[in-house]
């Protein structure tokens, strides 16, 4: 193919030596074919393109969110082609690189093999891959070139981000036959402090409380919380109103975090987690444990799109026949355009469930983008206020999530 | 005496990196810098040939220009360093900083109206230096008295006014010519593609409007400096310096873009704004060395090629005088000798090589066909 140089280069020489023929200049008629046969014989320079084997080699196959990965691109050309190469990696348009460039030019010899390095950051969760490989073979001069793009595939994801939850607020009311670090809210055997009542016979001296003897005149024993094993339930919200605001400030992105960060310390505490994402569908997680299974749902967590607009009573009545009694529920949501919110919760509080909500507020993004008037906008939040403090009534657990906070944040409100 | 601990003041001296960005002007692989050296040379070297035989004595300014400006007398030897000079010099000036470029402006901008007002505006002197403490006349006590003399300016020299008019004229006319230099390196060092191409422009333009001999049809021999009309030069001599020039051309054109193509290679390792490479010394020196891979392997490719696009050319020029100066029907049916002929023969010569082309070289097909 010309280049743009080319065209202009043979199109200056015919210029030149038209003029020279109108003007009767030697000079240039004469520089104008020199020009035309530096153009004429470049194209004999037109290269072959090398055949080439491509592998990349990055640091990890999986980041999470602002994480970095390093790429190292190695490229051998496993022909006689020989000439100047560009190749460009291509990049998810969400990349950043911080280091390096995908963007390389050489001068590829036969079975050569060259690499370059590069590293990048990603600040979305999601499913990424790297490649397509352009490579553009031209002359040394640009004059003409040939492109090619080589399949080569890398993909890879990026995990919603993990913070460190601070304290623990999630209980449940039915024990399991494994101990855990959960606490349920019973005596047992734990190492939580619950109540004091008398020795009898049989109780361990190792729990006698020493300073309540000397106080009363008699044994005390010290009774803990039972600390079990749990059934969690993760329910994120990724309906198409989720999708509010921009980048990482969504209502899904920051669910999607929370998410990551609950089932995160759930698992750290070997408790089983099942993960929910309803949108227009219901994915699904099943209930297991341990650290693949944390990694099956980070997968889920990226892969959740804004879609859809299926409703938490309709959810509700799906999931519930299929979830162990009493486990307890983690709803992410901004609970908007939702009617159905307080049927979904009362009929899910009858069948014993409990259920815990962290609600991001949309409407802190949307006070932000400055999309909403003022007015509206201060409608629309006391509305959302009146909703949360009707949902506190019925003596549900909800956090209202605003933006800017941090997990631990919305925790502490509910 | 107990010395407290000593305050380090920060030097009031700026940096030098505060007042120019030199790393512009040194780049940060000296094989660029070389590049643009080379590239230089031959814009100096091509811009000099082309005036040897475009000479702008001949020129249309000298027809219409000529009488009307006392001392016009435009001179390659010193327009085109000059030229180069200037364009080289206001690459510099862009290079400043901050105030320090406008201070450098309001210097130059001063000197310049200076210049051009120095013989308009005289200032009067008077008999002290200003202010100067004297002696008081009669005075018996040897008494001092301080002496002020107000300065004057005075608009009495029309002739030098007249003459720096035309000196300015003169200068401002060889500007047009020096142009070509002026464009050719502000382009090359500033990496600005259109000052490149906007030097070839001109020197088509001048080119077009030089007419051989132009200058004795209006001007006597003092003043153009050949007192007959210049000997014709025959067609082949013509044709093997104009040769050179095009290989001249075709140096700057390619030197010049190779310079700035590398230079946009090594940009990309930077942030955006920053003068900080993001590469670690290690990684510098790779992308050095394949800068200087690079470059060999450009050279050894300009240097084959130019090589055969010169036998080419003297192919073609061989060719066209043998068929032109031998007896046969060919010459007496087509003008072979004048211009058209050497086009003639070097289309032929084309045509040849595009068939030589369709059976040598790469045919990359689509992979699907």
């Amino acid at each position: 193919m010309w280049s743009k140089k080319a065209a202009a280069v043979a199109g200056g020489a015919i210029f030149l030596t038209l003029a020279g023929l109108i003007r009767l200049n030697y000079l240039f008629i004469s520089a104008g074919l020199v020009m035309l046969t530096f153009v004429v014989i470049s194209s004999f320079l037109d290269v072959w393109m090398p055949n080439v084997k491509i592998r990349r080699e990055t640091t990890s196959d999986n980041i999470f969110e602002d994480g970095t990965m390093s790429v190292k691109f190695i490229i051998k050309n496993t022909g006689l082609g020989i000439g100047f190469v560009e190749i460009y990696d291509s990049l998810p348009p969400q990349a950043r690189i911080i280091k390096g460039s995908n963007y390389t030019l050489l001068y590829m010899k036969p079975w050569q093999e060259v690499s370059f390095e590069y590293s990048l950051k990603l600040p979305l969760r999601g499913h990424y891959h790297l490649g397509p490989v352009k490579m553009r073979v031209k002359d040394a001069f640009d004059l003409f070139y040939n492109e090619r793009i080589e399949e080569s595939i890398h993909s890879f994801s990026v995990f919603p981000q993990i913070e460190v939850l601070e304290e623990q607020v999630i209980t449940s009311r039915a024990p399991k036959l494994l101990s855990g670090a959960m606490p349920l809210n019973v005596i047992g055997t734990g190492t939580e402090f619950y109540s004091l009542r008398e020795f009898v016979p049989g109780d361990s001296l190792r729990s006698v409380n020493w300073k309540a003897l000397a106080k009363k005149g008699k044994m005390m024993v010290n009774e803990t919380v039972r600390e079990d094993v749990m059934d969690v339930i993760l329910l994120v919200d990724a309906r198409e109103v989720s999708a509010v605001g921009g980048g990482r400030d969504t209502p899904l992105e920051m669910s999607c975090r929370a998410a990551a960060t609950y089932a995160k310390q759930l698992l750290d505490e070997r408790n089983n987690v099942a993960l929910m994402v309803y949108g227009d569908t219901i994915d699904r997680v099943d209930l297991d444990r341990g650290e693949h299974h944390l990694f099956k749902i980070l997968t889920a967590l990226s892969s959740a799109k804004p879609q859809g607009n299926l409703k938490l009573e309709i959810v509700m009545k799906d999931l519930l026949p299929h979830l162990p009694s009493g486990s307890p529920i983690i709803l992410f949501s901004s609970l908007d355009d939702d009617h159905t919110i307080a049927e979904a919760f009362t009929s899910t509080i009858s069948r014993g469930f409990t259920i815990t909500t962290i609600s991001p507020s949309s409407l802190d993004f949307e006070e932000r983008m400055k999309r909403i008037p003022m007015e509206p906008l201060l409608i629309a939040k006391i509305e959302r206020d009146n909703m949360i403090s009707e949902l506190r009534s019925f003596g549900l657990q909800v956090g209202d999530w605003k933006y800017g906070d941090n997990v631990n944040t919305a925790l502490q409100e509910i | 005496m107990e010395e407290g601990p000593t305050e380090i003041k920060p030097s009031r001296v700026p940096k030098i990196d505060k007042i120019i960005n030199y790393k512009d002007f040194f780049g940060e692989y000296p094989i660029i810098f070389a590049i643009k050296i080379i590239s230089s040379l031959s814009l100096i070297y091509v811009i000099s040939e082309f005036y040897v035989y475009h000479s702008p004595k001949d020129s249309l300014l000298t027809k219409y220009l000529g009488d009307s400006l006392k001392g016009f007398d435009p001179n390659p030897e010193v327009f085109v360093p000059w030229g180069f000079a200037a364009g080289f010099l206001f690459y510099i000036f862009t290079i400043f900083k901050g105030r320090y470029k406008f201070f450098l402006f309001l210097i130059i901008a001063g000197s310049l109206g200076g210049y051009i007002a120095d013989p308009a505006i005289d200032i009067q002197q008077g008999e002290y230096v200003i202010p100067t403490n004297t002696d008081v006349e009669n005075s018996e006590t040897n008494a001092t008295q301080w002496r002020w003399k107000p300065v004057k300016l005075v608009y009495d020299d029309v002739e030098g006014t007249n003459d720096r008019i035309d000196d300015v004229s003169v200068r401002l006319t060889n500007a047009i010519f020096g142009s070509m230099p002026f464009l050719g390196a502000y382009g090359i060092w500033k990496r600005k593609g259109w000052a490149i191409g906007a030097s070839i422009a001109l020197a088509i333009i001048i080119g077009f409007l030089y007419t051989p001999n132009l200058c004795l049809e209006n001007f006597d021999e003092t003043f153009c400096g050949y007192d007959t009309k210049q000997d014709e030069k025959t067609w082949s001599e013509y044709l093997s310096s104009g040769i050179f020039i095009g290989l001249g051309f075709v140096i700057y054109i390619e030197l010049s873009y190779a310079a700035i193509k590398y230079e946009n290679y090594a940009e990309q390792f930077k942030p955006a704004g920053l003068d900080i490479s993001l590469l670690s010394k290690a990684q510098r020196k790779s992308v050095s060395k394949t800068l200087r891979t690079l470059f060999v392997s450009y050279l050894i490719n300009l240097a084959v090629i130019l090589f055969i696009t010169f036998i080419i050319a003297e192919i073609v020029i061989n060719i066209n005088y043998y068929l032109s100066t031998s007896d046969g029907q060919i010459q007496d049916s087509i003008e072979l000798q004048g211009p058209y002929g050497i086009v003639f023969t070097s289309l032929i010569f084309f045509l040849l090589l595009g068939i030589i082309r369709m059976f040598i070289g790469p045919d990359n097909k689509m992979e699907d066909a």
